[in-house]
Formats: C-alpha cells, structure tokens, sequence
C-alpha cells in the first residue's frame, strides 16, 4: 500500500488543492459564457468560427455546383450516345456544343479538389492537357487499355473528347469520316462512349458522397490540423490556382514558366481552339466567386474565405487595408488582363504572347498573396508535413 | 572569491541527480521511439536528396539506411542512461549520436533538440551514476552519498537559462503589444472543446503572450525558492500542458515538466527512488558508503566555460544589421522559441551564358518540410542555391546563375522580398558575415 505509482503523488495533498482552485477558476471562465447575461459576443468575433463558413460553401457552392454541372453532363453524354448511334454533321453539332457547356460547367467544380474530388483524383481523368494522341489513338484500338493509370490521364477527359470530336480531322467532313469509317468507326464510337461513361462513374461518385456522407464530415472536421476541412480546402484551392489556373491556362502555352520559349498547343481546348478564353475565364470567375463565398443559386454572398480574413482583421500593418481587400483587388488586375484577350489563347500565343505573359504576371502576384499571405494569417502551412515545431 | 570556492565545496545528496538521469533517459527514449514510429527517420534522413549542412559541419553526412542503426545507439545509450549501466561511455554515446542526427539537416532544427544536446552534454561530467544505478550497484568504489551541489546546480542553470532568454527574447513589440504570432494561432484553435470559444477573443492572445512572457522570465527563479516552488511548479504543469494542447510541439513540454523536478529538495527526490525500489522491488546493497564524490578538477572548469558561451552565444545577433526576425543571422541556439509566423515563398531560376533559363520546381530537390524552411531563411535560400548551381552545371548549363524571387511574410504583415532578386547567388559565399543581398524589412520590431 506504500506504493503510490508516480512519485509528483508525493505533494499529492498540496497538488490537489492547487488543481482545485485552478479547474475551478477554468470552469469559471468557461462557464461564464452564455449562462445568464446576453450580451458576450459580438458577430464580428463569430465570423472566426469555421463550421458556418464550411456549411456555407458546401450547401450553397459546392453541392449546387456539382448539380449544376451533373446537368450539363448529363446532356453532353446524351448527345455523345446519339453522335455515337448515327454519327452525321446534325448531331456532331449538338454533340460538340453539349462538349462546350459542359467543359464551361467543369470550370465551376475543378477548383473542389478536396474530399471527394481529391480522393477520386477526378481532375486527373477529367482535365489533363494537352491531350495525348497517339495514347488515345492506342486505345481505341485496344478496348482493355488501363485508364486508371497516370500515364493515361491525357489520353480521357475533356481534352481527349476535344481531339476526337475537333481535332481528327481538318473539316467535319473528315472527322465524320473518320467515324464512319467501316473497319475502325465503329471502335472509335466506341471510345468515345468508354470515356463519357468512364467520366460519368468518377462523377456519380463524388457527387453522391458529397450528397451522403462526406457533406457532414467536411463541415464537423473544424480544425485545422493536417485532416481539417479548411486545411484540405485551402491547400487544394492555393494549389488550383498556382498550378493549373496560372500555369495550366497562361504560364505554360506563354512559355513564361520554362525558357520563354512559348507552346501554342498546349492550351486548353486546343483542338476547339475558340472556346479557350472563355474556360479560363470562368475559371477565374469560379475562383474568386469561391473565395467570396457567392452562393450559385441567389448570387449572394455569405461566410467565405474574405469572411474569415477579415474577421481574423488579416490586415496589411502599413496601411491598414483588408488582406481580402487586396486579394480581391489583385484579382480584379488579373480580370483586366484576361478580358483583353482573343477568344483563341492558341492565336494570343502565336500573335499577343506579351498579353498572355501579363495575365501569368498578375497571377503570379495573387499566388504569393494566396499562397504566403492568406495562408499564414489562417495558420494554415502550404504543402503540409506532419512533424513538431517549437 | 571567497564565496564562489565556499560554493563549490558545498555538497548534496545525489539523489535529484539520480531521478533526473532515470526520467530523462526514459523521456529521451520514448521520444526517439516515438520518431522512428512516425516514420520520421525515413520522411526526414533517408529520403531527402540533399542535406542542409550547419556551417563548420559540412563533414557531417547522412548514413542512409544505417540512420536506423545510428537510432538504435541513440536509443540503447538513452536506455543506459537511465538505468546507470556503462554510464560514463553510453552518456558520451548519447551526446554523440543524438547531436550527430540533430546537426545532419538543419531543415529539422527545434530549439528542443539542441537543449536535450545539451543536457546530454552537461551529464557526460555529471556524477549521474553514482547513486540507484546498476553501476554503483556492481561496483561499490563508485557509490557516493555526497557530491558537490553544483553538480546539480549546472541542470538547473541550464534550465533557468532556457526559461529566461525565452523570457527576454518574447520583450519584443510584435509579442507584446501586436500579440503576435499568438492572434494568428490561437484562433486557430477556437473549435477546441470548453476553452476553444476564448480564442475568438482578440483580448485572449494579448493575455496568453503576457502570460507567457512573465511566466518564462520569472519561473526559473520561483522554482529555485523553497517557498514559492509548489506553485511555481504547479505553473509549470498547467503552462506545458496548455501548450501541448494548443501547438504541435512534440514531447518539449513533457520533457519539461519532469525535467523541472530537479528543482525539488533531496527529501522529494529520496522518496521517489524508495517508492521505485518499493514498486518494482529493487535490490538494495545495505553496505552503504559514507564517500563523497570529487569531480576531476578540469570539470568545474570546462563547465564554467560552457555556461560563459551559453550566456554569451545568445547575443551574438547584436553583431548583425537588420531586423533579427527577418534576417535570422544569429537566431538558432538563443531560445527563441514560438516568436515567428513566418510564410514563405521561393522560386529559383537557373541561367547560364549560353541562353538557357529554366524556373525550378522546387519538389524535385527538396522534401515539403525542406521546402518550407528554405523559403524563410537566407542561408538555407544561399546553400540551395549552391546546391542547384552545382547540380545544373552538370545537366550541361555553363557556370549556371542562379536567382531568387522570394516573398516572406512575418508575424501578419504583408508579404515582401526577402533576398535580391538581382543578386547571383551562385557567386555569393556563406559566411558569418551579414548577408547584403538580403533586403531591407519594411517596419520595425522592437525589443531583445
């Protein structure tokens, strides 16, 4: 019985006392808030809790985006089938302008890469550029070819429809031909109907596990550990940004990134060449619409990004202004310079390379702000790694 | 002169040394085993491409695959420690191969690690065995019921000069009157159950980094007076845990609290060791010797010159221009400890004569940690830049140039350069000069 396991039990009389009188005092503290009087928090100190703001972007951005996009899908995959069962000029047409709106669609969730997205990698089966054509041409004659592998994220996807239905022909009296053809039309269709079903499994599943389960987890992980929703959240949106909003749309075909040397074909939607423009402006839109937390359905804005910043009072110390303020001017210059562009980023490449090397320049500039600025006055570290610190 | 020989002669029992060789083995063993079960050994030492050498240590080299074996000497020497087997040799094994990882990338520098080196230090001359070890009880020669009070004074020396340069250094304007970087923290953690609410206070952070502040420069003294140590220690559970909870810090604040016990009096540590020979029924040798024990003369010596460079080296950052926080020229080895929320970015570009320029992706030479350090702190930005000079010059670039283009942001400011973009850092030596391609910080801090 003399034997007390651990020996601070030695002061345990003393200890108990103190410890006492400290959880005592704590639960005094705590217990202070909310029990009688009414008037303890203010809303501006509200604005730093997390769960509204995931709820917010989930209900009224996230899930609603995806529906919205299911739609356009939907409808693209319904041509693609009728293109498939008679492949002349009339449904060609509609099949493309359905490829159009739904690729303009994609734009509104690519930036969801967390959770669900993340986990199906969708980004990597939906929109890797440029496409490979020698890979898709590989498949089509090899049905049982594996296109869950890395190697095979530019042979799916919006860019390999893109090549399919724009790019294996000049005219669409080639292209037609191309799938009429009486030895390997029908296994061209045939392809195109694997990958349109393909993407349609990815997508069901991330919209039904956002619809079931994961809605609720992404709004009760509030933490910021390495597993948080807002941690995951922020470090796919900084990385969407830097890596396929700037680099993927306007650093790599400009050549800003490597050499200088810049890749015309390496643009998105290469083969439709016209519709380049307005993708990476929706994008941006869909970006900073995110970071404002816009619902989709009414357009209003509610708990978001700025929200949190602003109650964090994330603030430049020199002069005073919002961090959100100047994330948000920041990216109003980059708009500017991407609404002075052509259609084609193919042509704006080839001809106005200086104005697309601008639209990277400006974006450069917001990726620091994301990347270092936000990120820091959130407590959130960029490109996690689970290790201590002091 | 007089009182400092008195002091020397004076001496005690071993027994708060001896509880503290057995809690600081078995921490330092729990917190090496918790490192290999992390996978840390693996994501830190073996895989990474390239090393961060400290400066005079370049000789220093990663063992590969061996680093397991060198954590299996580490740990069999911490377990020695504690049990007072082969005490002299494991504790110079323990100093040795614990600072031998501590200094293979700096990419993984904690203030903690370096004080755990110097404690391991410090026990290398300490008479740690010479009471409830295994050595003292196979040889009776070595047993001691006395031995000189600073023996065991250098701990807590050593402590109290942890606790209060951490003190002194948080008298700065960012953490006292910005609150900074605790009001970037703390609401980090306002999903916490019972006390998470606080944190959405901004009155909260200005207490805690008061608190703190007080609490690191006043603690070494009330836990060194009788009267005022129960509290004091009771201060330091409550500090340590509190921190635990709030910040990924490892074991730090476990190795604190039971490090802090040595501020006990003998009677407190006499009856820990008889609960422990109680509990596990430990074999006592009744032939108890009357020796006391006398340090070789060089020790008191030696230590003597190690406590003047540990109250010196922490100033050295006096000898450089610019803001301390920006610069970091003398920041490690001074207790600055949770000052800085510092964030990051550097995107190098390689260029030679010849026309060819390429940026680098960062990912490809460095782990994500590795990148993360490098981004803030400009001799890590200079001994990369080193590195990707060299490792360009052989993918065929002609004596490679190589810049930055840095943004760093400190403590809620915005960010702004940290290193001259025009600046061919390929050609700039490291030195313990001030570097004068880092650029001048926008505002002032002050304070220590």
């Amino acid at each position: 019985m003399e034997c007390i396991l651990w020996p601070c039990f030695v002061y345990s009389i003393k200890m108990k006392k103190y410890l006492l009188i400290v959880l005592t005092s704590l639960l005094w503290a705590c217990g202070s808030n909310g029990t009688g009087t009414t008037e303890i928090p203010t809303p501006i100190e509200d604005g730093k809790d997390r769960k509204p703001i995931l709820t917010h972007l989930a209900d009224q951005v996230i899930i609603p985006s995806y529906a919205d996009f299911k739609v356009k899908f939907d409808a693209m995959q319904q041509q693609s089938d009728v293109f498939s069962s008679q492949p002349t000029q009339a449904n060609l047409t509609s099949f493309r302008s359905a490829w159009v709106e739904a690729y303009v669609a994609w734009q509104k969730v690519e930036l969801f890469d967390f959770g669900p997205a993340e986990k199906q990698t969708i980004r990597n089966f939906f929109n890797i550029y440029p496409a490979s054509e020698n890979g898709i041409l590989a498949n089509i004659s090899d049905p049982n070819a594996n296109l869950e592998v890395p190697a095979s994220y530019a042979q799916q996807g919006f860019p390999a429809l893109d090549y399919l239905i724009n790019g294996v022909g000049k005219t669409d009296a080639e292209i037609l031909a191309f799938y009429t053809n009486p030895t390997e039309g029908v296994k061209r269709l045939a392809y195109i109907k694997r990958l349109t079903t393909r993407m349609n499994t990815l997508l069901t599943k991330v919209i039904t596990e956002w619809n079931t389960t994961y809605r609720d987890t992404f709004i009760s992980k509030t933490g910021l550990d390495i597993s948080s929703s807002t941690s995951l959240m922020i470090n796919g949106f900084v990385l969407h940004y830097e890596r396929f909003i700037r680099s993927g749309k306007f650093g790599i075909p400009s050549g800003a990134m490597l050499n200088g040397v810049p890749s015309p074909e390496k643009v998105e939607a290469y083969y439709k060449k016209d519709i380049s423009l307005l993708l990476a402006k929706t994008a941006h839109q869909a970006y900073v619409d995110f970071f404002n937390g816009k619902a989709v359905k009414t357009g209003a804005e509610g708990p978001s990004i700025k929200t949190y910043l602003n109650a964090l009072k994330a603030q430049d110390s020199a002069s005073g202004k919002n961090l959100s303020d100047i994330i948000n001017a920041q990216f109003e210059a980059s708009k500017v310079k991407i609404d002075a562009l052509k259609p084609s980023l193919y042509e704006e490449v080839k001809n106005n390379n200086s104005a697309m090397i601008a639209v990277y320049n400006e974006m450069q500039k917001a990726t620091r702000l994301l990347k270092v600025d936000m990120t820091s006055a959130m407590s959130i570290t960029i490109t996690y790694t689970d290790n201590d610190g002091d | 002169m007089m009182e400092i020989s008195q002091y020397l002669k004076k001496t005690i029992s071993p027994a708060p040394l001896a509880v503290f060789r057995i809690c600081f083995g078995l921490m330092l063993l729990g917190s090496l085993l918790r490192f290999w079960a992390k996978g840390w050994i693996e994501s830190l030492y073996i895989k990474p491409i390239y090393f961060f050498n400290y400066y005079g240590f370049e000789w220093i080299k990663p063992w590969g695959e061996y680093t397991y074996v060198l954590f299996v000497i580490c740990i069999l020497s911490a377990f020695l420690v504690a049990i007072g087997l082969f005490y002299r040799i494991a504790s110079i094994s323990l100093f040795l191969s614990f600072t031998y990882i501590e200094l293979i990338d700096k990419s993984t520098y904690l203030n903690h690690y370096y004080f755990i080196s110097l404690l391991c230090f410090l026990l290398i001359f300490l008479p740690a065995h010479t009471y409830f070890s295994i050595d003292a009880y196979r040889n009776k020669s070595l047993r001691a019921i006395l031995i000189p009070q600073w023996n065991i004074d250098t701990i807590k020396f050593m402590m109290a000069i942890l606790y209060f340069y951490a003190g002194l250094a948080k008298i700065n304007s960012d953490w006292l009157l910005h609150a900074q970087p605790l009001s970037i923290w703390l609401p980090a953690r306002n999903d916490m159950p019972i006390i998470g609410f606080l944190f959405n206070f901004s009155w909260v952070p200005y207490l805690f980094s008061w608190f703190g502040c007080l609490y690191d420069l006043s603690i070494p003294f009330l836990l060194w007076n009788q009267k005022t140590r129960p509290w004091a220690y009771l201060a330091v559970i409550v500090f340590h845990l509190l921190t635990a909870l709030l910040f990924p810090i490892g074991m730090f604040p476990h190795i604190m609290m039971v490090a802090a016990l040595i501020f006990f009096s003998v009677q407190f540590h006499e009856k820990i060791l008889a609960k422990l020979t109680c509990l596990w029924k430990l074999p006592i040798s009744k032939d108890s010797s009357s020796s006391v024990y006398n340090p070789p003369a060089y020790v008191s010596k030696l230590l003597g010159l190690f406590f003047v460079f540990q109250l010196l080296f922490p100033f050295r950052y006096l000898a450089y221009p610019g803001e301390l926080f920006w610069t970091e020229e003398g920041y490690r080895f001074s207790w600055r400890v949770m000052l800085m929320e510092k964030a990051g970015y550097a995107q190098f570009t390689v260029k030679d004569t010849s026309g060819q320029q390429l940026v680098v992706n960062n990912t490809l030479h460095l782990s994500t940690l590795q990148e993360k350090m490098m981004s803030t702190q400009p001799d890590m930005i200079l001994q990369y830049a080193h590195y990707l000079r060299d490792y360009y010059a052989k993918m065929g670039f002609k004596s490679p140039q190589v810049y930055v283009d840095s943004y760093v942001a400190l403590n809620g400011r915005l960010g702004q350069a940290l290193i001259n973009p025009n600046t061919d850092l390929a050609k700039e030596q490291d030195t313990f000069l001030h570097k004068t391609w880092i650029l001048p910080f926008h505002d002032t801090i002050k304070g220590f």
